[in-house]
């Protein structure tokens, strides 16, 4: 027995962090894969996108979303990053084992974290870009990206993408009974589709006639 | 037809301890159907008899063999020569205690496991030497069958990223052990009760599911299913509380 670990010892905590963790990714999951489909109207024309903006603006689904999407991306970074090898130790020895395995699904691990910390940057400055223009608006956001944004958003949806779906295979291997080989073939086809999506949205934008559209 | 085979072997010896650790070669030609466990035992024969390593059945069923074969946790006893290149490295398992060369005791380690998971089973029920066997239906036989198969052999542990960085992580063999006895009806151990030694991060929710031990375990135990299945009880415990 030690003193000091029996007094702090609470695996109860242990497992809501890890439900958090859980619970977090999916919302934010299933936020940016709605986000993708919403910024996607722009292929069917600015007046739909305008329209779905304005949907979302008058129900109050913005007001509501945006801060509890920031708040997930805090609390979901701050839980998920717990077991990242932040001690040089830990580090050397993560990247000297995958090296030696050889084993995609641990360097998967590792995609994983990079990649979210990059989100948490991009997204950072996608968000600030989009709420300093407030409201949404097709012909500002054609603005936008025609004038130095696009790699950036193309930048931000090809490693979010990536990370949540990932981050979806990994909730399904930690936690459901369907073997690993049966799902991951349609994750790969759900995030390519996903990708291509938004990378046609982008370019739809790239050429949209602003002058038009004020 | 016959090939030669570039062995690179891990060298220490603790007894020796002004001897630094070294990657040794060994030049050897092969043989057909040839298994690691036959090239390292011509190897100490006809070339250097201070080679150490472990083999006790050369037929996958007692788990000493086990070690990183070009870096990957395995059977030596179950690996043929044929299926690697020319190249062959081998390395003892890392988390377990080097014993020499490639030899490591992995049976402290997984005697401290089982001592830890009370890994037997807790009955209030007194024993009747004379009486029979409780009936159990064939489906739940299997599954604790699917979980007893383990061989202790350590390769899910050597091949856990987690394991390697933190030394009381119980890894895939122990929650697999626990899967074993959660499924078992003559355990009267509730959910709850287990929950205390394996509902944290040393336990199921240290694992990030990484899954080299599902595609390493020589066994071929479905690890993923049985660390989920573990999980998802453990969570449910948490939840429920008592
Ligand atoms: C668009 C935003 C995001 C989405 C959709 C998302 C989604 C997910 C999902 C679904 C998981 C799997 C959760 C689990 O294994 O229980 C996950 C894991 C993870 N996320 Fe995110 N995430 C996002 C943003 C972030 C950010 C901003 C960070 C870091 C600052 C981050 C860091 C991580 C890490 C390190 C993991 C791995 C955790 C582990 O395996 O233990 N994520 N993410
Ligand atoms: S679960 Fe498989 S890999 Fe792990 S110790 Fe048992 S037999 Fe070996
Ligand atoms: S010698 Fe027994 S498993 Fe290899």
């Amino acid at each position: 027995m030690y003193l000091q670990e029996t007094l702090a010892k609470s695996p109860r905590w242990e497992a809501w962090m890890e439900l958090i963790e859980l619970f977090t990714g999916l919302f934010l999951l299933v936020f940016l894969q709605f986000h993708m489909l919403a910024v996607a109207t722009i292929i069917l024309g600015p007046a739909a996108f305008n329209r779905d903006a304005l949907m979302l603006d008058e129900y109050y689904l913005s007001y509501i979303g945006i801060p509890l999407v920031i708040l997930a991306i805090i609390v979901h970074g701050l839980v998920a990053l717990r077991k990242a090898p932040w001690r040089y130790k830990e580090m050397a020895i993560f990247i000297q084992h995958s090296r030696r395995l050889a084993h995609l699904d641990t360097w998967a691990w590792f995609v994983q974290i990079i990649t979210g910390m990059a989100v948490l940057i991009l997204a950072a400055i996608h968000i600030w870009n989009t709420l300093s223009t407030w409201p949404i608006e097709a012909a500002k956001s054609a603005f936008r990206i025609q004038s130095g944004s696009f790699s950036n958003l193309f930048l931000l949806l090809l490693i979010a993408e990536i990370h949540a779906m990932v981050g979806l295979y990994r909730i399904l291997v930690k936690w459901s009974w369907i073997h690993r080989q049966k799902f991951t073939k349609w994750l790969v086809y759900a995030t390519i589709g996903f990708v291509a999506l938004g990378f046609i949205a982008l370019v739809v934008f790239y050429f949209l006639d602003v002058k038009g559209l004020t | 037809m016959s090939r030669f085979l570039n062995f690179s072997i891990f060298r220490y010896n603790p007894a020796t301890p002004e001897i630094p650790p070294r990657m040794q070669d060994f030049q050897l030609d092969e043989t057909p159907n040839m298994s690691l466990f036959i090239a390292l035992n011509r190897l100490r024969e006809e070339q250097d008899p201070s080679l150490m390593f472990d083999f006790v059945c050369r037929a996958a069923v007692c788990g000493s063999c086990a070690m990183l074969i070009n870096g990957r946790p395995g059977l030596a006893c179950k690996t043929l020569t044929q299926d690697l290149p020319d190249k062959i490295t081998l390395m003892p398992l890392p988390v377990f205690k080097l014993v020499g060369d490639l030899s490591v005791d992995t049976g402290v380690w997984f005697r401290g496991l089982n001592e830890n998971l009370e890994a037997w089973i807790h009955t209030d029920k007194p024993f009747d030497p004379q009486g029979l066997e409780d009936r159990m239906d064939n489906p739940t036989a299997h599954a604790i069958y699917d979980a007893e198969r383990c061989i202790e052999c350590g390769s899910c542990i050597a091949a856990c990223a987690t394991a390697n960085m933190r030394a009381d992580f119980i890894g895939a063999a122990g929650l697999n052990r626990v899967a074993r006895f959660l499924i078992d009806p003559r355990d009267e151990r509730q959910p709850y009760q287990v929950f205390e030694v394996v509902g944290t991060d040393e336990g199921v929710f240290g694992c990030i599911g990484l899954m080299a031990c599902d595609d390493i375990c020589p066994m071929e135990i479905p690890l993923q299913q049985q660390l989920a299945l573990v999980r998802r009880k453990m969570a449910l415990a948490s939840l429920k509380g008592k």
